[in-house]
């Protein structure tokens, strides 16, 4: 078949790529439009490092078709932050110690980043349960949970 | 991984959809969730020329909760969305607990109901690369005449581990199946077969629209809870699912269905009839449980050894009885 060209918005900027029917999300990510924010790790849904957010759902990009998501706006790792500031929970990760290698990194604040958007106070149990497809293979999980419990204390101190 | 090559059609229209299905049949695969088609075919145990994405039909993605004495849930609705459903988690808890226990979340955000329904069973010497699997003499499920898992077997013992499949059939569930001009609705009991290869009575032309679940006139008791080695992403070593309506005792109102153990799930009889006859007690769950292990048929020895598969299943059968008898008990008290 041959390629069709298919309009995504990624991080608010709308591309038009060329893609070929068996092209995954991750795969346009990273290798058409050049966003390497996002990772490449088991390609079968068991580690989350590739996830990104479309409609406030963290999905794995590595396991949806590029051509399915069409006119859909998808938000990556390089769409939180600015050149000037990091989003909060990148800057509890850092201030919490939460990142060894940092290769699972993007995938974990960014499955953090749609709870804390949908759940702004969540619970710890809350947080393994949204974690739990998530891999951090330097063995640093207690520290990530820290540190998202952490970025989500202004929204705590809030409801307080 | 890479995928294979092969073609891709977003239908409009469940018509166009099941038209596609007629012409092209056994070369075609349906994508809704792609949490199970496109990991198996980038482990090329599946190939499919055509790839047929669903996602967008909204026929196929609506809850009706109350559709004539049944609640209907769309074969592509997600799993996310059945879990977050007011009405699923206040009339059919056992389900919305299994729903919710599937794998993680990004799966579930992603994965739908008609895909847990129709999950691939699995196997160690068929869940592999291709050239892992090159390896070995073509085996049931690759369209060859041997299994692996149990040495001369006639039949694939690949298993089916669907959380949400023992949960469904305890609760008297039914799919309804269509193709090009025909639809037919067959209770989930039925839908599955003992054979790995061919797990299910899908033919190809045909895909399931919706799942329907029997609304409760009087009250009843649910439960369900699996066994995994994690508790997040495994599959399940074993699951079961339990049904009680209020006072049962005969057959149809005391249902268990054991999961992830075989290639099919296995709905008890023998046991509940320990119960039937002796009723819900302390003795008669112990006799009930050790009844369990004597029905289950062959095992094998995949994922888990077939001896703690049959412990397992006295473990759950003790669990969920005495799950339900508690229940009971609870509103007797009330």
């Amino acid at each position: 078949m041959e390629k069709k060209i298919i309009s995504l918005t990624v991080n608010e900027t709308t591309y038009e790529v060329a893609v070929k029917p068996w092209q995954t999300l991750l795969d346009v990510i990273r290798d058409e439009l050049g966003l390497t924010g996002t990772k490449r790790g088991c390609g079968i849904g068991t580690c989350g490092v590739c996830t990104v957010i479309i409609d406030g759902r963290a999905i794995l990009s590595c396991l949806t078709l590029a051509m399915e998501c069409d006119g859909r706006c998808i938000t990556t790792i390089e769409g939180i932050s600015t050149a000037e500031s990091l989003h909060p929970i990148q800057t509890s990760f850092i201030a919490n110690g939460a990142i060894q290698c940092g290769y699972c990194t993007p995938g974990i604040i960014m499955t953090s980043k749609a709870l804390l958007d949908e759940n702004p106070s969540p619970c710890d149990d809350e947080i393994k349960e949204a974690l739990a497809g998530t891999f951090c293979r330097c063995t640093g999980h207690i520290k990530i949970m820290e540190a998202v419990k952490k970025a989500s204390q202004p929204a705590r101190d809030k409801e307080s | 991984m890479r995928l294979p090559r092969f073609e891709y059609r977003k239908p409009s229209t469940v018509e166009e959809c099941l038209n596609l299905l007629q012409e092209q049949g056994t070369k075609v695969r349906i994508l809704a969730g792609g949490t199970d088609l496109l990991v198996n075919m980038k482990y090329r145990v599946v190939c499919p020329e055509l790839v047929l994405g669903i996602k967008g039909l909204k026929d196929l993605s609506r809850i009706v909760p109350d559709d004539k004495g049944y609640m209907s849930i769309g074969a592509s609705v997600t799993l996310s969305e059945i879990a977050a459903h007011k009405e699923v988690a206040e009339q059919f808890p056992s389900f919305q607990k299994a729903v919710q226990s599937v794998a993680s979340k990004h799966i579930r955000n992603m994965g739908t109901i008609g895909g847990n329904i129709c999950l691939d069973t699995r196997c160690w010497y068929y869940n592999k690369s291709k050239l892992w699997r090159d390896a070995r003499e073509v085996c049931h499920k690759l369209g060859g005449r041997q299994c692996h898992a149990i040495k001369g077997s006639a039949r694939c013992h690949a298993i089916n581990s669907s959380d949400t499949v023992p949960a469904l059939i305890a609760l008297g569930a039914k799919v309804k199946i269509i193709k090009k001009g025909q639809e037919r609705i067959v209770s989930l009991k039925d839908f599955f077969q003992d054979n790995g290869a061919q797990p299910t009575v899908l033919t190809p032309d045909e895909m399931i629209s919706t799942v329907l679940i029997p609304k409760e006139n009087g009250k009843s008791f649910t439960t369900f809870m699996k066994i995994t080695m994690r508790k997040g992403i495994d599959f399940a070593m074993g699951s079961i699912a339990g049904y009680l309506a209020e006072n049962g005792k005969a057959e149809g109102e005391l249902r268990l269905v054991i999961g992830s153990i075989s290639s099919a799930p296995v709905t008890l009889k023998k046991t509940l009839q320990v119960i039937g006859e002796a009723g819900l007690s302390e003795a008669s769950v112990e006799r009930a449980a050790l009844t369990a292990r004597s029905e289950l048929g062959t095992l094998t020895n995949l994922f888990t050894s077939a001896g703690y598969k049959r412990h397992l299943a006295e473990v759950l059968v003790k669990r969920a009885l005495d799950e339900l008898r508690e229940m009971t008990k609870k509103s007797r008290r009330v």
